[in-house]
């Protein structure tokens, strides 16, 4: 069968338009304001095996989700329950396809005539499946019994008719069930809406051109992918993302360290992401299974590698293999919990594979385009708050502010200031006032918060500070706070960038809370939030989230564009100062940079990286080729090298782990921590600094778990 | 009664003159961006040379002249309008900053999928001229915190340090209780007299601060350009003895006066848009069509509208570029397929592709000869023959746009050069054909329920091929096809507004204030109709018509439902409930109004308006003409000679069959092989596209 250039593009271009066309279907039935305003949701067109050949844009991780439920459902159910013209299966299991139990997947497949060309499908975040808390999470779940109990794929609609028992047996389960059962009719509705169109295009071109277009997308789109995964260097990238969950067996207060740890591997056209040294599982709560952790790192290849390629997620399995141990946290064996696997593990997942594909791509300055420093966690600072209103009515609900975290820099860039996470880009926050609609507080504050963007010569985007306040409610209001980014920094800088700020989670009183407003610093030491977190009347609820991570030594950013930043109170001037070494002098005509006071400060702190000694001068046209944006390999000798791209000094062998060679310089990982905050816990890590010895200038900024081995984070063989 | 309409568009300014003897005349002029009412002034030369008339004789005689203008769009599409400062509740100046911390809302398709270009809109207003000012209301409209009213006089003093020449005012629930934005307003009035100032509680009071503050700030942006061009306008109207009166096109649907586009300038920009639907409600309504799908092709876009029940749909979240707005939009979609799309090839998947890319008008497509080198649909309509001038005057080089097809597009993929042309009018006209289907057939409504119109300089060249197969009742090419925008400013209604925000409640428990609010509203539209010393003739009467925003529990769509001429009790809420039901089916699609959900309301919306009488064009009379001239054109990989036929010559009825093209001054409408082109009684040309599916 030979499919011409313009017949394929038709087709292309339609399923494309087909799927768009489903998330309308879906946002206009639904209705919901998950689904509409926070866009929580996405569709995806698959092959018959379940590959997707078209995919949405909202949140990219819930797409793999539809290719392993169509796996699942093709393996089992084909002679019991059967799978037939007009039927959709709906699941929210953890283990079986979806992220986790709040969100509901549901899927169909498309037949022409007797053969099965493919599948439809949508994923949307529920507000309520069910379980022992309001939304489903719990952080004190032990296993999934204590969490809502999955269902598994269930044909809910037979021969295109929604069987009313079962989805009675479905919409029981919560708390919400005039919301789910819009949301359901809602995916219904974009299913059939997509089964009728794709039958319609098999039907002008025949059922034969239509998988021939989609085996061609998937076989072009990996192609693609390879190529470019070709022309990067081979190497090794190693990543440590740390989260905090129950009882530390040591006792400290800041609750047990669990690891995400990533080594990926580049050899030719393959990409292997090892995630097998991570720490053991949970009891529950924040683990992810395997699909949480194919579908995050499918959306971060996606977003961070797969920059200007077709947007085709199906093509990207045969070039990346994921390594996981079962058992570990990030690959969880039933019945360990997994209802906040998204918010925890999963954004770990998410950071490991974004710096370490960004790693890869700085080895390369044809490819540093698609360099991004790390964007916020999404659970950093993010909050349900649930309780009973005074007209008795139950309310629980996210303020979704989290999302309201820094973009990672880039290299020609600063990062997007307040603008969420990278793998979720259709997401957002709620206004203010849709928020102080439907639960009964009153924001005293939602600003972006100055100091938060990691420092670096393109520095993070900032992230943003709220403050709210219980408001006609007496009864306590309950606040369970996803708890991670507090104790360290999560977002990663980039070519000696550092850190985005760390988040916050704290219930102030009104004085304390009069003084954030204020813009005052407000020292004090708080605890992790606990399970049994309230407000009661007058108590304020701080969250913080994240800023995005730096590119580049902080003292190389134009002092112009520290001095916009302070004018546009984005940088305080206190840390214009400390972190990026630009002196402001105020003049006759505003703010100005004092630029000798700037020079001089910026070469004392080379100086004193250095411990006294004059710095090595940068040099032209340094040997070798590139390793990253602040490293070279120099292979034209007998061994192999590694140098500085700035000065070219030598500092090791290839084979050795060159983060052992530069300069190390150690700080606490709580002057990351906003706000004058710190947190019970915070001690046990750390931010180590890297400078060459040569020059002085900060090649990598990594944090770390204080004691750990040095981690051997590029590694060239 | 005498009427002129103008549309300054991108690239061509249009105008229509419907003259007091029943005549109908149109104009095409080149748009002069920098100037723009010069462009504006040549239009009429031009009507005028058409009716024999000095523009003085044309301009006396007139009664309305109604405008849409890109003036305000221009300064928000080049980033230069006015140095604005935002006042807001203290604690929230990020408002605009944060966006909802949405990154990729209005991006282009090509940007979607490279992350490294996703970021906000660009700041119409940097973080330092926002100000903050102490006070508070919640969501029960209670002021919380009073109003700092030393800490607005410091606030305002400090913008004034900026220079700023407008000022944007968006407190939280304003749409609740506008008491402290209308306090902000009067001590604006009193520190920055000369300031334009903008109110959130009157131009937006939409709940939902973000797309508040945008709509605020995008009106004070374009405040000061607007009124300056409005000003400049009149005068060189006055001047070539114009004292009728003079119309704005609103974004919102209808025309407004002067008056009332300097009030809220933000209503001017999208103009062009906004005045091919009011036309197309008109032609629609005419000819019985109580639902139409509005189509027009560009220079860079295909822009799709829909009209359901006889009235614009209005866009659920308004988008202006990549600014979210507050306030009834008419809904048009966009996708960037137009006469300046590129084509080319995608390697990889060995495809033909056409767009994003965009060749724009500078420099354009190659035929154009203005320095364009890639391939684009109009030159591959060149190639096929499909026109052969442009603006009726420019002579295009069909050859060089041959030679690029070629190089580009036909020997990377071992076509010949028609098979390249064909190939690329293709892949164009489907992906039109998909957003068409996109905003009506997917939404669950029944294409024979609707007919079609096309319009603009290119529609009529497309229209054969992208409404082909969509089992459309009808497919229309509009007489002024070309000009229809600046039809559409004549033919509107003489509107205004207002619309009020309420504390969502269930509908049996807000009876008292829909009928507060909806009797306040009623008479401040009534009011914003006053046309101060030009008032129309008065034999006309003001409708005015209040409706209920209703919605179910917790769901984001609204639908406006028309109230009773009197204040309503609970006998009218089970109406109400039914009215809603079907007309949110409408909207949003089959099915969808069975939930049992509890129904709320929302919001309280007033219109008022004048109909503007539009005399009716000369009946068009029988008779078979024959081809003013033949021409070679591509045909399904043939080339063959097709009859070129003369619009005006036409007779009524006269059916002409395909392969053949119909050519006025301004558009050629393309008759493809199985399909037929016949001009009614009425002056509106018909396709019918055969029974190919």
């Amino acid at each position: 069968m030979t499919l011409d250039p313009i017949t394929f593009e038709i087709i292309r271009h339609r399923l494309d338009s087909i799927n768009d066309e489903a998330a309308t279907t879906l946002q206009h039935v639904s209705g919901s304001q998950i689904a509409v305003e926070s866009n929580d949701l996405n569709t995806a067109i698959t092959a018959a095996d379940g590959r997707v050949v078209a995919c949405g844009r909202f949140i990219l991780a819930q797409v793999a989700s539809i290719q392993l439920v169509v796996a699942d459902i093709l393996a089992r159910y084909r002679d019991n329950p059967g799978i037939a013209r007009g039927d959709q299966f709906v699941t929210n299991d953890p283990y079986v396809g979806t992220l986790h139990q709040p969100d509901v997947v549901l899927v169909a497949p498309v037949f022409a005539g007797d053969r099965m060309i493919g599948w439809v499908g949508s994923t949307v975040h529920q507000a309520d499946v069910g379980g022992p808390t309001p939304g489903g999470m719990s952080m004190d779940a032990r296993s999934i019994w204590d969490e809502p109990i999955p269902m598994p794929p269930v044909k809910i609609v037979e021969g295109d008719r929604i069987r009313r028992d079962l989805e009675r047996e479905y919409l029981i389960r919560s708390r919400t069930p005039q919301l789910n059962a819009l949301d359901l009719a809602g995916q219904v509705a974009a299913n059939r809406t997509s089964i009728a169109a794709l039958l319609r295009l098999c039907e002008r071109y025949g059922a034969d051109q239509v998988e021939g277009a989609m085996a061609r997308l998937l076989a072009g789109t990996e192609r693609q992918l390879r190529e470019r995964l070709a022309a990067l260097p081979d190497g090794r990238w190693r990543h440590v993302a740390h989260l905090e969950y129950g009882p530390d067996p040591d006792g400290s207060p800041g609750g047990a360290v669990y690891a995400v740890r990533l080594t990926a591997t580049k050899r030719g056209d393959q990409l292997e992401l090892d995630f097998s040294d991570s720490s053991d599982q949970a009891g529950g709560a924040i683990n992810t299974a395997f699909p949480a952790l194919a579908g995050f790192t499918m959306a971060a290849v996606l977003v961070y590698l797969g920059g200007g390629l077709p947007w085709v997620p199906g093509a990207l399995w045969p070039a990346v293999r994921i390594v996981s141990r079962k058992g570990s946290v990030v690959d969880a064996k039933w019945p360990a919990g997994v209802a906040m696997s998204t918010a925890t593990v999963a954004q770990a997942v998410r950071t490991c594979v974004n710096v370490c594909l960004a790693r890869m791509l700085d080895g390369s300055a044809e490819h540093a385009e698609h360099v991004m420093a790390g964007c916020q966690l999404a659970g950093g600072g993010g909050v349900v708050l649930s309780g009973q209103a005074d007209d008795g009515r139950l309310f629980a609900g996210m303020t979704l502010d989290e999302v309201a975290g820094g973009g990672g820099a880039r290299t020609f860039a600063d990062g997007a200031d307040s603008s969420g996470p990278t793998t979720s880009p259709g997401g957002g926050c709620a206004n203010v006032e849709v928020n102080e609609s439907y639960l009964p507080v009153r924001y005293l504050m939602r600003a972006e918060l100055a100091d938060s963007g990691g420092p670096g010569r393109l520095r993070g985007g900032v992230g943003s500070l709220h403050l709210l306040t219980p408001h006609e409610v007496q009864a306590p209001v309950g606040v369970l706070s996803f708890g991670q980014g507090l104790q360290h920094p999560g977002a990663m800088g980039l070519a000696g960038g550092e850190p985005g700020g760390s988040g916050a989670f704290a219930i102030l009183g009104p004085d304390e809370a009069r003084a954030l407003v204020r813009g005052e610093r407000v020292p004090l030491e708080l605890p992790v939030p606990g399970r049994d977190a309230a407000l009661a009347a007058g108590d304020v609820h701080v969250a913080v989230s994240q800023g995005g991570g730096g590119y580049g030594d902080p003292l190389e950013r134009e002092p112009d564009a520290v001095l916009a930043d302070v004018l546009d109170g984005l940088v305080s001037r206190e840390c214009a100062a400390s972190d990026h070494a630009v002196l402001i002098a105020d003049t006759e005509a505003g703010p100005a940079v004092d630029s000798a006071g700037t020079e001089a400060l910026r070469a004392q702190r080379r100086r004193a990286r250095l411990g006294g000694r004059e710095p090595r001068a940068a040099v032209e046209q340094p040997p070798g080729r590139r390793l990253s944006a602040t490293l070279r390999l120099d292979d034209a000798g007998a061994t192999p090298v590694i140098t500085c791209a700035r000065c070219a000094t030598a500092l090791c062998r290839a084979s050795e782990n060159v983060h052992e060679h530069l300069l190390l310089d150690e700080r606490p990982a709580r002057t990351f921590a906003p706000l004058g905050f710190g947190y019970q816990g915070a001690d046990r890590f750390t931010v180590r600094r890297f400078y060459c010895p040569g020059c002085g200038v900060q090649v990598d900024v990594i944090p770390a778990r204080r004691g750990e081995p040095l981690l051997h984070a590029i590694d060239p063989r | 009664m005498q009427l002129i309409g103008v549309d300054t568009g991108g690239t061509f300014t249009d105008a229509v003159a419907v003259t007091d003897d029943g005549r109908v005349v149109a104009s095409k002029a080149l748009s002069t961006p920098h100037r723009v009412e010069a462009g504006v002034l040549a239009s009429i030369e031009l009507l005028a040379a058409a009716v024999q008339q000095t523009p003085e004789e044309l301009l006396a005689r007139t009664d309305v002249f109604a405008h849409g203008t890109t003036v305000g769009l221009n300064a928000v599409l080049t980033g230069t309008g006015a140095t604005v400062g935002v006042l807001t509740t203290a604690g929230f100046e990020s408002t605009l900053a944060i966006a909802k911390a949405n990154k990729v809302h209005g991006l282009s398709e090509e940007d979607l999928r490279r992350p490294t270009r996703w970021d906000k809109p660009p700041l119409l207003v940097p973080r330092r001229r926002v100000r903050g000012v102490r006070e508070r209301i919640d969501r029960s409209g209670q002021v919380v915190e009073p109003l700092d009213e030393a800490g607005v006089r410091d606030a305002l003093r400090a913008l004034a340090a900026y220079g700023v020449d407008a000022i944007a005012v968006a407190l939280l629930w304003s749409p609740l209780n506008p008491e402290h934005e209308r306090r902000v307003a009067a001590i604006a009035a009193e520190e920055l007299p000369d300031c334009h100032v903008s109110l959130s509680s009157e131009l937006a009071p939409r709940i939902g601060e973000y797309e508040r503050t945008c709509s605020v700030v995008l009106d004070a942006y374009v405040a000061p350009l607007v009124s300056s061009y409005l000003g400049r306008l009149h005068t060189a109207l006055t001047e070539r003895k114009f004292g009728g009166t003079l119309l704005l096109t609103r974004m919102g649907g209808g025309v407004q006066s002067v008056d009332a586009a300097r009030r809220s300038p933000v209503q001017t920009l999208r103009s062009g848009p906004a005045g091919g639907l009011a036309a197309t409600v008109k032609v629609g309504a005419a000819l019985g069509h109580p639902n139409l799908v509005a189509t027009d092709v560009g220079g860079t876009s295909f822009d799709v509208g829909l009209v359901l029940a006889g009235e614009p749909g209005y866009a659920a979240r308004p988008m202006i570029d990549r600014f979210a707005l507050a306030m009834p939009v008419v809904d048009v979609t966009s996708i960037g397929t137009g006469g300046g799309s590129i084509a080319w090839v995608d390697p990889v998947l060995g495809a033909l592709r056409v767009g994003p890319q965009s060749a724009g008008a500078e420099p354009g497509p190659v035929c154009y000869g203005r320095g364009g080198t890639l391939a684009t649909l109009t030159d591959a309509a060149a190639v096929a023959g499909y026109v052969d001038r442009l603006g009726g005057a420019l002579e295009l080089d069909v050859a060089a746009a041959a030679d690029a097809i070629e190089r580009q597009i036909a020997r990377p993929l071992g076509l010949t050069v028609d098979e390249a042309a064909e190939g690329i009018l293709a892949v164009a006209c489907e992906q039109m054909k998909d957003l068409v289907r996109r905003t009506t057939v997917e939404r669950g409504h029944d294409p024979s329920d609707f007919a079609l119109l096309a319009y603009g300089g290119a529609g009529p060249q497309y229209a054969g091929r992208y409404a082909e197969g969509l089992g459309m009742r009808e497919i229309l090419v509009p007489a002024f096809a070309a000009q229809f925008s600046a039809f559409g400013a004549i033919a509107s209604d003489i509107r205004a507004a207002a619309e009020h925000d309420l504390a969502p409640a269930p509908l049996r428990d807000s009876l008292d204030a829909v009928n507060a609010a909806a009797g306040r509203l009623a008479a401040s539209v009534r009011a914003q109709l006053d046309l101060g010393d030009a008032p129309l003739a008065s034999e006309q009467q003001v409708i005015v018509r209040c409706r209920i925003g209703l919605r179910f529990y917790r769901q984001v769509h609204r639908v406006d439902i028309v109230l009773p001429d009197r204040t309503i009790g609970p006998d009218d809420v089970p109406t109400l409930s039914a009215a809603f039901r079907q007309r949110y089916e409408q909207v949003v699609g089959p099915g969808s109004g069975a939930t049992d959900s509890t129904i709320e309301a929302v919001a309280v919306s007033a219109e008022a308006l004048l109909p503007v009488p539009l005399p009716t064009a000369g009946v068009r009379h029988g008779g078979t003409a024959t081809p003013h001239r033949h021409r070679e054109a591509l045909f399904g990989g043939k080339r063959q000679r097709c009859p070129v036929y003369a619009w005006d010559e036409l007779g009524a009825d006269q059916s002409v069959p395909g392969p053949a093209f119909v050519e006025s001054d301004s558009t050629t409408v393309v008759v493809h092989p199985g399909h037929a082109a016949r001009i009614g009684a009425d002056g509106h040309l018909r396709l019918t596209t055969g029974a190919r599916p």
